[in-house]
């Protein structure tokens, strides 16, 4: 009987396919949210993850930035 | 992000959407309907034309004939546009033969138009009682001003001078979409509001005007009064002087909120008071792609990212805050920076690059304009490599299926997914494929046939 597993469809770039997977390897097992590595570009993760990964991206993002203070 | 976008539709979309009878009112004033055949396309007005002195119905074939065979799409554009606008009335006889007439009452006023040049229901007042009247510099910065002040007054800005004389209830109705409505907190401009902003200034009047006399109905005003006033309007000449006691007691009073918005100026002599119609009003019958009229831009872009801006009008500086970071601001020039701050803010707002970089052109100053590009293509290439930087990563709510039975079920199941266009992914060695979440329902109901 086929199985169908409910998740999300993640297709990125190679760097943020593989920060995703960094992310997933420094979380608790109870805790790791990819399903399967599709290829170097895409990734199936649990559903409610969405929020937790966006977040992750901008705070990477973030600490490459240099505000002039006013 | 999400596109949202207001579109202001062009003035005759919202004419074609009156009732029939109110359009067949409108076609009893001539100048309307010279408006009216000015905003077709071309083979819509070639049409009306050539039928303007044929009396019968005629058939559709013989239309047809009158086109080759790849202008067959814009055939079909011009006469939906003309039905539309009860220009064309189309029968269907017995022998299920289509054929089309002019509408009889736009067909007598445009012939009358044609042979006597109609005169406009008022005349240029002579220059003896008028005295003072302002130059055509003066008029354009009177109207500018105008404008200006009433879109501050819009965005709730507490850098507005002087209030125009709109009610707080219609600066709500103008308000609605653009800013969002809360009751305690101070209104915040939303996405719309934003792109709002950064529209060109022929686009914004419309838009306005659209909301005016869509809420005229509330306000016991026939929207058929205003439309034709307005159409007669943009066929008076700018800078001339026009008695009022020539309008009506409606148009008086929409001549004083169109004088709020900068299409008219106001003023008093000593026995008699006359209105002198702006550049904004008699550009208004022109459609929205003919922008003819370019008001001087007063943005440089330097390749470092620096801005500068040779204006002292507190909207631009509103306007370019939403996307660079002000730093200095003197008597004439405001200086800033694009940064990826204060660009990561704008697409917050739901501000997309192309929406900046088209504002910064449209603008640039008459020293950088006829360069091309006018903005540098390092800081256009930029701003867009910023907004592509927030979207590195898609996802899609989605169902994994594996364990199939067999290749064929895995093959059938591919093919209905792609039919439903929902495969996201297969992969055939380990017979796994993702599904889009939208039609997971429907691939359970297959796979379950399938048994």
């Amino acid at each position: 009987m086929v199985n169908a597993t409910k998740g999300l469809f993640i297709s990125c770039d190679i760097p943020m396919a593989q920060f995703i997977i960094n992310l997933n390897s420094s979380l608790p097992a109870s805790q790791k949210f990819i399903i399967h590595v599709m290829d170097s570009t895409h990734l199936f993760v649990q559903p409610h993850v969405s929020e937790m990964i966006r977040s992750a991206i901008a705070d990477f993002r973030d600490q490459n930035s240099y505000e002039k203070p006013n | 992000m999400p596109q949202v976008r207001i579109i202001a539709k062009n003035f005759m979309d919202m004419v074609a959407s009156l009732p029939a009878m109110k359009l067949d009112r409108l076609y009893a004033n001539p100048f309307i309907c010279q408006a009216i055949l000015r905003s077709l396309p071309p083979l819509a007005k070639k049409y009306v034309l050539e039928m303007l002195y044929i009396d019968g119905p005629v058939s559709a074939k013989m239309l047809e004939e009158w086109v080759l065979a790849d202008g067959s799409s814009k055939h079909r554009i011009a006469l939906d546009r003309l039905i539309q606008l009860r220009i064309f009335t189309e029968t269907v006889d017995r022998k299920k033969e289509t054929s089309y007439r002019l509408n009889p009452t736009f067909q007598i006023n445009l012939r009358k138009h044609l042979i006597d040049r109609e005169v406009l229901p008022r005349e240029p007042m002579p220059s003896n009682i008028v005295a003072r009247l302002p130059s055509l510099e003066e008029l354009e910065a009177y109207a500018l001003g105008q404008w200006e002040c009433f879109l501050l007054q819009l965005i709730n800005s507490t850098q507005a001078e002087k209030l125009t004389n709109f009610s707080s209830s219609m600066m709500k109705v103008f308000q609605r979409g653009l800013l969002s409505q809360r009751e305690k907190e101070a209104s915040r401009l939303t996405e719309s509001g934003f792109q709002f902003l950064l529209m060109d200034t022929n686009a914004q009047l419309w838009y306005i005007i659209r909301e005016y006399i869509s809420n005229s109905e509330e306000r016991d005003i026939d929207p058929a009064d205003l439309i034709s006033f307005l159409l007669e309007l943009s066929f008076h000449i700018t800078g001339e002087a026009y008695n009022m006691n020539t309008l009506t007691e409606i148009q008086r009073h929409m001549i004083k909120d169109l004088a709020d918005l900068g299409l008219i100026k106001l003023q008093q002599g000593r026995k008699e008071s006359w209105f002198i119609p702006t550049k904004l009003a008699t550009n208004l019958s022109v459609s929205l792609t003919d922008s003819s009229s370019r008001k001087q831009g007063f943005v440089v872009v330097e390749t470092n990212f620096r801005l500068y801006a040779y204006s002292s009008s507190k909207l631009h500086c509103e306007i370019l805050r939403l996307f660079s970071r002000i730093e200095y601001q003197l008597p004439n020039l405001f200086v800033g920076a694009i940064t990826k701050e204060s660009l990561y803010n704008a697409f917050e707002n739901g501000i997309t690059a192309e929406q900046i970089i088209s504002f910064l052109q449209q603008n640039a100053h008459p020293r950088v304009a006829e360069r091309i590009p006018s903005v540098p293509e390092n800081v256009a290439d930029q701003i867009r490599l910023w907004e592509s930087d927030l979207n590195r990563v898609e996802m899609t709510p989605a169902h994994l299926y594996d364990e199939f039975p067999s290749r064929d079920v895995f093959e059938a199941a591919c093919d209905f997914a792609r039919e439903w266009c929902g495969l996201l992914w297969e992969d055939s060695k380990k017979m796994r494929m993702v599904v889009k979440a939208e039609i997971h329902m429907h691939m359970r109901e297959f796979l379950r046939g399938q048994k």
